[in-house]
């Protein structure tokens, strides 16, 4: 079309009521039909008031619908039309009746040739049916029903249209319906996609981040089930259509298996403070087995501001230099979820709520065995010499306290080493899992019977050595620190929270109190004189309970064993039942061992011995890497081990450097390669400015990569570094908390820098991370 | 299988490279070099430490048409300090040429230039989607808007509020922009393909 046809079309001219095509309508009044969009002359839409019913009762409700036909090869918008066009519009004129809301049927998808821009909405024929209800009254006279439409019709070229479509209905005794209309609207209403819940089915929406961050992309799973857990038939073609999502620029969903789909979306730059929820229309099954059109909703996540980009300030938007971005992001990643819990509580607070959760730690199936065992042993001390229970209490108070302290001095080393630490850190270590398991047969094997601990044969009579027996105490004090550390990160996250971000002495403060609050059931039983007289008294009972305990141990060490399952894959899994199985062949011998003498005794004693260091050397290997490797190598692509002479070979052939310093223990690490390196858009990004990607595993000591952080100034991973082959002597450092775009952004400028891309004088630019166009 | 994947994700870079690309508020502005209806080359950089506005058009498109009838354009335009603002047109329509922009131009008696966009990379790289499309880049070269020229596709409001006006003005005052991006509307940009 030329420009002066165009111009001839006009926008005004696109209001002409051309009223010529209801000869072709005979059945409907004049009024009732109208085309337009007149595209030189020839109009590309027509429409029609139907109305299904001939006569209508006062009270009574009937439907109407707005029949758009159109040119083939023209459409008109669905109420979201997608990158371009505008919604169809009816607005009602109905005195002595209300019209309910459109009922829009499923879309079509109409995209440009290249793709570029995705609309939806119909073409052929389509009709926008609606519920009327007619006011109560008198049954006589007419109803007057008015539609004034608007709608933007294109092809490529778009030309508005408005329609107004008016026609009367007699009122009368009874409503009497037009059942050819009827079964048309029905036919079209059948297309109108309803909410899933409706027809039982069940809609879950998973993120993978738990919130989303504005200007940023996410990605999650949606799963849709049916009726009773009934399958969900397969998809085809454009089968989801998002709704217009505040906050939300774009969503979509790709098949993923029946019932289950992937999400992928874009928030909106600069959204503050919403919480979008996931509206579109869901299209089941295949034009070979029929649709089934559901309505589908579901809660997204909170939307939060960019890290470092707090939204709306002028500040955010100054084009970030590598510099001010770590500024600003290095507090945030340092402390962002803990400053959030420092805010909203006090010491005080903390230190009650730390102690309360040490109190119900006792409670928590992990704890709960060793809290049993403690009691079977106060019943049976109460009976025996009372004035050791108060010594006894105090060594098992100690020893909880003990190793909280120890377990704080871990955390603020750790993280004055500048790594940040989850709660239970410890159990990301295999050999301590291992121990803990073992520890925990060998205690149940002891309740069994099998062996006793500290105790000869003859001393089975009930002579208890008094230091070892304090030991003992203490060192179950220990195991229900130990155990009770998993536990408790549900429990216990605000103070622990608190304590993780706050100084060494409130971290000291929580941790005491956390064991405080874990020792007092004992404690009450010393402090409240009486209360241990009431503990029942001992007798062939508690041996049958001593043994019951044994298999509540064992079932804490199946939880262990599955630990050792993420940690170290089946290998690892089978290699700790092996050691398991071992540990019970060395306890049953230093058993055997206690009932003999002399020589034999020691030669027993030896073999086990020996049994347990010649299994735990066979078995204790527990490769990390057997695991996480495979991961590593499925989240984050093209990725190599680093090594100083491979990135220097990469520099030399013009490639920039990304240098990811990681490990399997650090959390931070993990979440940077899950969300952020492995996103499409730092893949993309590395791949289009041929980005050498090498990974610095940290996981165990690394003389090479501790050197290489200190060389940064940093005592742990995270690091991130960007080289660029045109200034290799000056890497841009990456805040520990990285955003997809920060990395696109900083491996762009790092290939922006390279040699072939400069003129003179441009490194200077390079090296303080600016954009060089 | 190797190379397989290896297609496969260069591939995806072609198709989704222009796609991942687009403009977005609060990030660097794409670059651009454009010649307009006159021949004259304009890049986005000869335009740093002022304010510019970029507009997709088609002189086609009857949104655009409903704005040129009623001066939205050089009136937001006259609100603005000259020495601070520019003003730029772009018609990324994949038949349209710079004959036809200059007829337009002397028809409407704009005075801003229409730079020359037939094959659509410039578009492409910012995602302009519709006719008007509206974008406003910062002195430091950063998107601040990006979207509908006002909040009234229709063109039925008798007052309508209009974004550009208020994104320049926060601009130019050093204030955050108050709604930095909004849905654009209108004509689909005519993209060669």
């Amino acid at each position: 079309m030329t420009h002066r046809q165009s111009k001839r079309l006009g926008w005004v001219g696109g209001i002409g009521l051309l009223l010529a095509a209801a000869v072709a309508w005979a059945e409907l009044p004049h009024s009732a039909v109208a085309s337009s969009a007149p595209d030189e002359g020839d109009p590309r839409v027509e429409g029609a008031l139907l109305v299904d019913a001939t006569q209508v009762k006062p009270g009574d409700t009937f439907r109407v619908g707005v029949r758009f036909r159109l040119d083939p090869g023209w459409h008109i918008y669905w109420k979201n039309p997608g990158d371009s066009g505008l919604e169809t519009e009816v607005a009602w004129d109905t005195p002595g009746a209300t019209v309910g809301p459109l009922r829009w049927p499923f879309p079509n998808t109409f995209r440009t040739p290249d793709g570029f821009i995705t609309t939806h909405g119909y073409d052929n024929e389509a009709i926008l049916v609606a519920d009327v209800k007619a006011a109560e009254g008198a049954a006589t006279g007419m109803l007057t029903l008015s539609a004034a439409v608007e709608a933007l019709v294109c092809e490529v070229h778009c030309i508005p249209a408005e329609m107004m479509l008016t026609r009367s209905i007699p009122l009368g005794p009874q409503t009497l319906r037009d059942a050819e209309t009827a079964a048309r609207f029905d036919a079209e209403v059948a297309k109108v996609p309803r909410p899933a819940a409706d027809s039982g089915h069940a809609v879950a929406l998973t993120l993978d981040a738990p919130q989303l961050t504005a200007g940023q992309e996410f990605t999650g799973a949606l799963t849709l089930t049916g009726a009773g857990g009934a399958a969900v038939p397969a998809v085809e073609g454009d089968f989801f259509v998002a709704e217009r999502i505040p906050g939300v620029a774009r969503v979509g969903l790709t098949a993923d298996g029946p019932g289950r789909f992937k999400l992928k979306g874009k928030v909106e730059p600069g959204v503050q403070a919403s919480a979008p929820d996931l509206t579109g229309v869901l299209r089941l099954g295949t034009a070979a087995t029929g649709y089934q059109f559901l309505e589908v909703t579901a809660p997204l996540a909170p939307v939060v501001a960019a890290a470092g980009t707090a939204a709306g300030t002028p500040a955010a938007v100054k084009p970030p230099s590598v510099k001010d971005s770590i500024a600003a992001v290095k507090p945030v990643g340092a402390v962002a979820p803990p400053a959030a819990a420092e805010s909203s509580v006090g010491l005080g607070l903390a230190l009650v709520f730390a102690f309360f959760g040490g109190a119900l730690l006792n409670l928590m199936p992990c704890v709960f065995p060793v809290l049993a065992l403690k009691a079977y042993g106060f019943t049976r001390m109460v009976q025996q010499e009372k004035g050791r229970v108060g010594a006894h209490a105090g060594a098992y108070a100690a020893g909880i306290i003990g190793t909280m302290l120890l377990l704080a001095g871990g955390v603020l080393a750790v993280r004055a080493g500048g790594a940040s630490v989850g709660w239970g850190f410890q159990f990301q270590e295999p050999l301590f899992v291992a121990g803990v398991c073992a520890v925990l047969v060998a205690f149940a094997l002891n309740l069994f019977g099998v062996f006793n601990v500290g105790m000869d044969g003859t001393a089975l009579a009930g002579k208890v050595d008094q230091s070892h027996g304090l030991l003992h105490s203490a060192g179950e004090g220990v195991l229900a620190v130990v155990l009770a550390t998993p536990c408790s990160a549900p429990l216990l996250g605000t103070a622990v929270g608190f304590a993780f971000a706050a100084g060494p002495v409130t971290v000291l403060a929580v941790f005491t109190a956390l064991g405080l609050g874990l020792a007092l059931p004992f404690c009450l039983l010393v402090l409240v004189p009486g209360l241990a007289k009431k503990l029942p008294k001992p007798g062939a009972w508690m041996e049958r309970f001593k043994q019951v305990l044994g298999f509540a141990l064992l079932a804490t060490t199946v939880w262990l064993v599955w630990v050792m399952g993420g940690l170290a894959g089946v290998d690892g899994m089978a290699r700790l039942l092996a050691f398991l199985v071992a540990v019970g062949l060395v306890t049953w011998l230093y058993g055997q061992g206690q009932a003999q003498e002399g020589s034999r005794k020691l030669a027993t004693m030896a073999v086990a011995a020996g049994v347990l260091v010649a299994s735990g050397l066979l078995t204790l290997r527990f490769d990390a890497q057997d695991a996480a490797a495979p991961r590593l190598g499925a989240t984050v692509a093209q990725a190599q081990p680093w090594d100083d002479a491979a990135v220097e070979a990469a520099l030399a052939a013009g490639q920039p450097v990304f240098i990811d310093f990681t490990a399997d223990w650090c959390l931070t690490c993990k979440f940077n390669e899950r969300t952020v390196l492995s996103t499409d858009e730092v893949r993309d990004a590395f791949t289009q400015h041929h980005v050498a990607f090498f990974i610095a595993d940290w996981t165990r000591r690394d003389a090479r990569i501790t050197a290489k952080l200190a060389e940064h100034g940093r005592a742990g991973v995270p690091m991130y570094l960007v080289l660029s082959p045109g200034a290799p002597d000056t890497p841009a450092v990456l805040p520990e908390l990285l955003t997809p775009g920060l990395v696109a952004d900083a491996v762009k400028r790092a290939a922006e820098c390279a040699p072939s891309k400069l003129g003179g004088g441009a490194n200077v630019l390079c090296a303080a991370g600016f954009p060089s166009h | 299988m190797k190379q397989v994947v290896t297609a496969l994700a260069l591939g995806t870079l072609f198709v989704g490279a222009p796609a991942l690309a687009d403009a977005e508020v609060g990030k660097p502005a794409p670059s651009f070099t454009l010649k307009d209806e006159s021949g004259k080359e304009h890049s986005l950089a000869q335009y740093k430490g002022r304010v510019v506005i970029l507009e997709w058009t088609n002189p086609e498109c009857p949104f655009v048409q409903r704005h040129y009838k009623a001066d939205t354009m050089v009136n937001t335009l006259k609100g603005f300090d000259a020495k601070k603002v520019v003003w730029l047109a772009v018609d990324s329509t994949s038949h349209n040429t710079p004959e036809k922009s200059a007829a337009w131009k002397k028809e409407e008696g704009f005075p801003y230039p229409v730079l020359q966009d037939a094959s659509g990379t410039v578009g492409k790289s910012y995602g302009a989607k519709t006719t008007p499309h509206m974008y406003v880049i910062d002195e430091q070269g950063v998107v601040r808007y990006a979207g509908a020229i006002d909040d009234d596709p229709r063109g039925k409001s008798a007052k309508p509020s209009n974004h550009v006006k208020a994104a320049v003005d926060a601009v130019t005052g050093g204030q955050p922009v108050p709604a930095a991006t909004t849905t654009p509307y209108g004509c689909s940009v005519k993209y060669k393909g």
